[in-house]
């Protein structure tokens, strides 16, 4: 009945598939690649599956061009990409181009065009730890995978223009030659379709250019900054291993800007007992010491958070985040809400009895840009040399004593057993327990006391079981504990 | 933040503006149409001489309806058409009575299968009374990747029903062609006709050659002269049991013979030989690109097996399955979903004709899921290695063996598994805070049942909130607790969006409640659309689609039904949200107590607001600009506020501080100052991290003067500006 007798060299379209995530304007891109394809003279045919209007899902785009004009026949376009003909790949986050790997589409044949920035996904997001996945590995299995990669850093390129991702990726698409279409039609689609055409022909020729550079333009890992402690402490610190250093440096500037100096000292005569027990060649132990002590030690209570919220900068980073100047009106709402527990713990404790009852707290909206809202803030920082005497204060210095004795037991158990302060190193780890605020803080301090409390007997009787219990800590920890 | 008023709606167009679409729908003799699958099915409606069209939205149809509404004025009203975006799918098939008696075309749509289950009544009736003028119903099939709904077969009702399927391939001219078919076999068999339309199909971009649109005889604007009342019409003893034989005896033959006179089904020969393939017309380009795959067609679908490509899926048509197969000693049969309804029917034809030839189907293909490139090469494959000769066969082997081989390498450098990405409530969207209030709620008096209902308000079953146990469809979560909540210790919860109480919320549910007596609590999330499917208007919106301002109340419906317990929560105020949660869980025995929450859509209302302030800020008026941000410093880095907030805006940062292990909280530019993320950390007593910034662009002299002492006054205490 239907007879199709027709032929040609070319044995298949030109496949594209676009993953994105919702919001990303995938959509638009596609509307371009039609209208430029058409407008070329190529036959060719897009869809999606944007079922639902939600903006966070992912979803994908397929797009398939017959790379001669006026064909001998009707070509057979289809919707789904495969296995093995996919030329060209276009991610608007990397995991979604790891996605497309992972479903089997992108193969050695694929050109793969994704911007390098993360977007996390929920399941990222609500673990206590850290559930990021990072890109680095994903874009060297794309690296590998892959027929080719362009690497989008979206930000960089786009710095100084209105320029968005799905227009720089149009830009490269065309770039990789790999669609027969010209830029000048490209640019065409563009301003035909008449949504926001300035900064999008911008942001096309940003990519058009990166993609015929090639140049790879992976995102710089973000370093951490270490602040330096006085001069006065450099014997001090002098007498660590080189390893720890850094971070003992940063802790002391941290806890002279949190108490004062004697406070540091403190700190550095804590640390000096682990150092002295630590044998391990590494020296591990004392930099994880160094780190979580200092934190600990610079707990957060209402003082701190009123030395935070004034930070001179302050201000002018929120401005800078908002991308206005110092001359315009700005207003800052700071969300605190300070309960019993939290005054009780910045007074000294013979005077608990001036907190009335504040029931689930007081829920503040402190106008920290405001002179009275400033002020207030101000005034909680200048109790700072009032701390010392604090409940919480007492509080804190004997869990974390508890805590550096329990350290200094297990390695104890390490060196009879030879292993390189590896429970040592695990305990001092159970510090991540001490963090957060009101409940959240109380729970992980019951925790550790209630664990440190039998530390001692449970090291000589079951140290095997203690182990094991240390380590299911510290998985909780950084788990999610909706799940747990 | 304030929710969107009922007349602030009432200007606002829905989710996209159609004004290009509705010029093709206008096209004329000659001219080409460009545009999307489902726009050209339009098209084709318009051509076919329609008298009325109806329907519910959802995807992937949604754009049909909305098309339709918008171009009210130029086309619909011109042609005396009659148009409405009904209540429900029941609504919308019920329409299709205008043609049992009368010469009049019309079409329905919705999203299949679940709009197909809430129209069945009407559509059972209408198929047993049968029909004069040509009736469609249009389903937007929603089945496979990323679809919303439970995955079942459009086919049973087709073939329970007895009315004719369509499943066209997915070539635009083609199609428009085939839907201008329906009519003809809607006519020819005196039966309604369903257009399934794939998803991808209904997104798909081509061209076609377009027709002049066709004014139907009678219309609005030239009506009928007179009503016809005939009691063979109705579905009662004895005219019941007729219908039922006219089904089989002449109503789905006379469909099989037009469909065989009009060559609805294709037989696409190729090199002959004696082997085959039997798909549905949806399935066809996918099958022709895995025989390209495999070595056995070309580009064009020139190809080594013929292909018997069935537009029509049901009835079958005997005679044309026989021809195709007498010569044959295998076929396969490409039939997506589940039961294989096609491939019984086809080995009983060759069972009962006695024909040698072997049925595959869903030996060689995944018996559940959607049919896609990869899934029907692996299957045509093993076809083509099994039953081909020497050449067809090992060539098919090598490659789908190499296409494997390339997969499989390409996977290996894959680290680990990619982060699942399901859909999740926008930013700043208003629904978003019912969930953290019930999560926090529920760490307040422990876990209780929460029956969820389609739409949005769905996704706080899942992660962050995971406080969904059942959904059990459109409008149904407080019927749906009916026989749930005396079985419970704690009272339980039903969240229904407006789009499901107008649905059917109100009578099966609220309703129902009152009349059983049942002890509940409802959650209404009034977000002033359906708003899943693309911001739809709803009775309670305050306009129609096509833009007549009317407002049905939700609160007026509830009290006409003697419902007492009735707040009001602003859902952006968690403190008050969850205090008003608590007093309708306390209130055990009062009956049905009923919490709405009444704050427009986000999207819909940035949608609106964005401009405006855009426009604002150009010709220079006072404009806030409004963020909220996390201090890095104060944040522990536990991430309970993501835990309870789940905001797509709240996101992960590394912190530059050595000393923080965890990354610290961060809220990026796609904020929309909703201050959930504030609430939410009052609420469970997190960490003071977040602030609210306000700049005030353009602001007034005394605003700037108070400003400025302000800013010396800070100065003074030693902040930077």
């Amino acid at each position: 009945m239907n007879e199709i007798k027709a032929t040609s060299t070319i044995d298949r379209p030109i496949c594209l598939l676009l993953g994105a995530l919702g919001g990303q304007g995938g959509g638009v891109l596609i509307d371009w690649l039609v209208d430029a394809a058409m407008r070329a003279g190529y036959p060719a045919q897009a869809t999606s599956t944007p079922g639902v209007a939600q903006r966070t899902g992912a979803t994908t785009y397929y797009f398939e061009l017959f790379p001669e004009k006026n064909p001998p026949a009707h070509p057979i376009f289809t919707f789904f990409p495969a296995s093995g003909d996919l030329d060209l790949m276009i991610a608007m986050e990397p995991t979604e181009a790891g996605r497309a790997i992972e479903r089997g589409f992108v193969t050695d044949c694929t050109t793969v065009i994704t911007a390098t920035e993360r977007v996390y996904s929920t399941a990222e997001k609500v673990s206590a730890g850290d559930g990021r996945i990072d890109a680095g590995p994903v874009l060297e299995a794309l690296e590998q995978a892959t027929k080719q990669l362009i690497q989008l850093d979206v930000k960089a390129l786009s710095a100084g223009t209105a320029a968005r991702g799905n227009a720089i990726a149009f830009g490269a698409i065309v770039g990789t030659g790999i669609l027969p279409l010209t830029a000048e039609d490209c640019r065409a689609s563009i301003t035909e379709k008449g949504v926001a055409v300035e900064s999008n022909l911008a942001g096309f020729e940003i990519g058009l250019k990166t993609a015929k550079a090639d140049t790879k333009t992976a995102p710089a890992k973000d370093g951490l900054t270490f602040n330096a402690a006085p001069e006065s402490f450099a014997s001090d610190i002098a007498a660590f291993p080189t390893s720890a250093r850094d971070i003992i440096g940063h802790g002391i500037d941290r806890l002279i800007d949190y108490q004062n100096e004697s406070y540091a000292r403190l700190y550095l005569k804590r640390l000096g007992t682990v150092r002295d027990l630590d044998t391990g060649a590494d020296k591990k132990l004392t930099g994880e010491v160094a780190r979580h002590l200092a934190r600990w030690m610079s707990y957060e209570d209402v003082i701190r958070v009123g030395q935070l919220k004034t930070r001179p900068g302050r201000l002018s980073h929120i401005r800078s985040e908002l991308g206005v100047d110092a001359g315009v009106p700005l207003k800052v709402t700071d969300f605190f809400k300070p309960g019993r527990d939290e005054f009780l713990g910045a007074l000294p404790k013979n005077l608990g009895w001036l907190v009335p009852n504040l029931g689930n707290g007081i829920a503040l909206h402190i106008q920290t840009g405001s002179f009275t809202g400033y002020a207030m803030l101000k005034f909680l920082s200048a109790l700072k040399p009032l701390r010392s005497k604090s409940a919480q204060y007492l509080e804190e210095q004997a869990a974390i004593e508890q805590w550096l004795d329990a350290v200094s037991k297990a390695t104890m158990i390490d060196q009879a057993a030879a292993v390189d302060n590896n429970l040592a190193i695990r305990t001092a780890n159970l510090a991540i327990l001490a963090r957060g605020y009101g409940q959240v803080r109380k729970t992980g301090l019951t925790k550790l006391n209630e664990l440190f409390a039998e530390w001692s007997s449970k090291l000589t009787s079951d140290a095997a079981s203690l182990s094991a219990e240390v380590d299911q800590m510290i998985l909780l920890a950084h788990a999610n504990p909706d799940e747990a | 933040m304030d929710g969107g008023t009922a007349l602030a709606r009432v200007t606002q167009s829905g989710e996209r503006s159609f004004t290009k679409e509705i010029q093709k729908l206008t096209l004329g003799k000659g001219e080409e149409f460009h545009g999307e699958g489902i726009l050209a099915v339009t098209k084709a409606l318009l051509q076919s001489g329609v008298a009325y069209v109806g329907g519910y939205p959802g995807a992937p149809m949604s754009h049909l309806i909305d098309v339709l509404a918008e171009a009210s004025d130029e086309i619909l009203e011109p042609m005396g058409i009659t148009y409405e975006q009904s209540a429900s799918e029941a609504g919308a098939a019920a329409l299709l009575s205008a043609s049992v008696h009368y010469p009049l075309r019309g079409a329905v749509t919705w999203k299949s299968v679940v709009g197909t289950n809430v129209a069945s009544d009407a559509l059972s009736n209408l198929a047993s009374t049968g029909v004069k003028g040509g009736s469609l119903i249009i389903l937007g099939d929603d089945y496979g990747e990323g679809s919303s709904i439970m995955q079942e077969r459009t086919y049973t009702f087709a073939m329970k029903s007895s009315i004719p399927l369509m499943d066209p391939r997915y070539d635009m001219e083609r199609m428009v062609d085939l839907t201008e078919h329906c009519f003809g076999i809607s006519e020819a068999s005196n039966m309604p006709i369903f257009l399934n339309m794939r998803i991808r199909a209904c997104h798909l971009t081509g061209s076609f050659i377009a027709k002049d649109n066709k004014i139907s005889e009678f219309n609005a604007n030239n009506p009928i002269p007179e009503q016809i009342y005939d009691v063979t019409k109705i579905v009662l003893p004895p005219a019941s049991y007729q219908h039922e034989v006219a089904k089989f005896e002449e109503r789905l033959p006379a469909a099989a013979k037009y469909a065989q006179e009009n060559n609805i089904n294709e037989v696409f020969p190729g090199a002959g030989g004696r082997l085959g393939i039997i798909t549905q017309g949806g399935t066809y380009t996918v099958v022709m690109r895995a025989l390209q795959r495999l070595g056995a067609a070309d580009a064009f679908g020139n190809s080594d097996i013929p292909v018997f490509c069935m537009n029509m899926v049901y009835p079958l048509i005997t005679d044309e399955i026989v021809d195709f197969m007498k010569d044959k000693d295998s076929v396969l049969i490409v039939e997506e979903g589940n039961p294989n309804y096609i491939e019984t029917q086809i080995a009983e034809i060759a069972h009962r004709k006695q024909i040698n030839c072997r049925v595959h189907g869903k030996d060689m293909l995944p018996m559940a899921g959607e049919y896609v490139s990869n899934v029907v090469r692996e299957g045509v494959a093993q076809y083509l290695a099994e039953e081909g000769p020497a050449e067809i066969s090992n060539t098919a082997l090598e490659k789908n063996t190499e296409i494997q081989a390339k997969t499989q390498t390409a996977q290996s450098y894959l680290p680990g598994p990619m982060p699942p990405r399901p859909p999740s409530f926008c930013t700043g969207c208003p629904e978003r805070p019912i969930m953290s209030a019930l999560k926090l709620l529920m760490k307040e008096r422990g876990k209780f049942h929460i029956s969820m209902d389609i739409g949005c308000n769905l996704f706080g079953s899942l992660p962050p909130f995971n406080v969904g146990n059942t959904v059990l469809g459109y409008g149904l979560s407080l019927a749906s607790s009916g026989a749930i909540g005396p079985a419970l210790d704690q009272p339980n919860v039903a969240i229904m969006g407006d789009g499901g109480f107008w649905h059917n919320g109100f009578t099966s549910g609220v309703v129902n409640t009152r009349w059983n007596k049942y002890d509940s609590v409802l959650v209404i999330l009034d977000n002033g659309y359906a708003a899943a499917t693309g911001q739809h208007k709803v009775p309670s919106t305050g306009a129609t689609p096509r833009g007549m301002a009317s407002l049905l109340s939700i609160e007026d419906a509830l009290k006409g039904v003697g419902v007492k317990w009735i707040k009001q929560v602003d859902s952006y105020s968690m403190e008050a949200t969850i205090k008003v949660l608590r007093e309708a869980m306390n209130a055990r025995g009062e009956g049905l107590r009923v919490v709405i929450s009444n704050n427009e859509c986000m999207l819909a209302r940035q949608r609106r607001e964005k401009p405006a302030k855009a426009a604002a800020l150009k010709a220079g008026q006072r404009v806030a600009q409004e963020k909220f941000g996390v201090d890095e410093e104060v944040c522990s880095g536990d991430h309970s506020c993501m835990r309870l907030s789940g905001c797509p805006s709240l996101t992960l940062k590394q912190s530059a501080d050595p000393l923080k292990e965890t990354p610290v909280a961060h809220v990026d530019e796609t904020c929309v100052a909703c201050g959930n993320c504030g609430e939410v950390a009052h609420a469970a007593q997190l960490c003071p991290s977040f602030y609210k910034a306000e700049a005030i662009q353009n602001a007034g002299v005394f605003r700037h003067l108070g400003s400025a002492i302000n800013r010396s006054l800070l100065a003074m205490m030693g902040a930077k500006q």
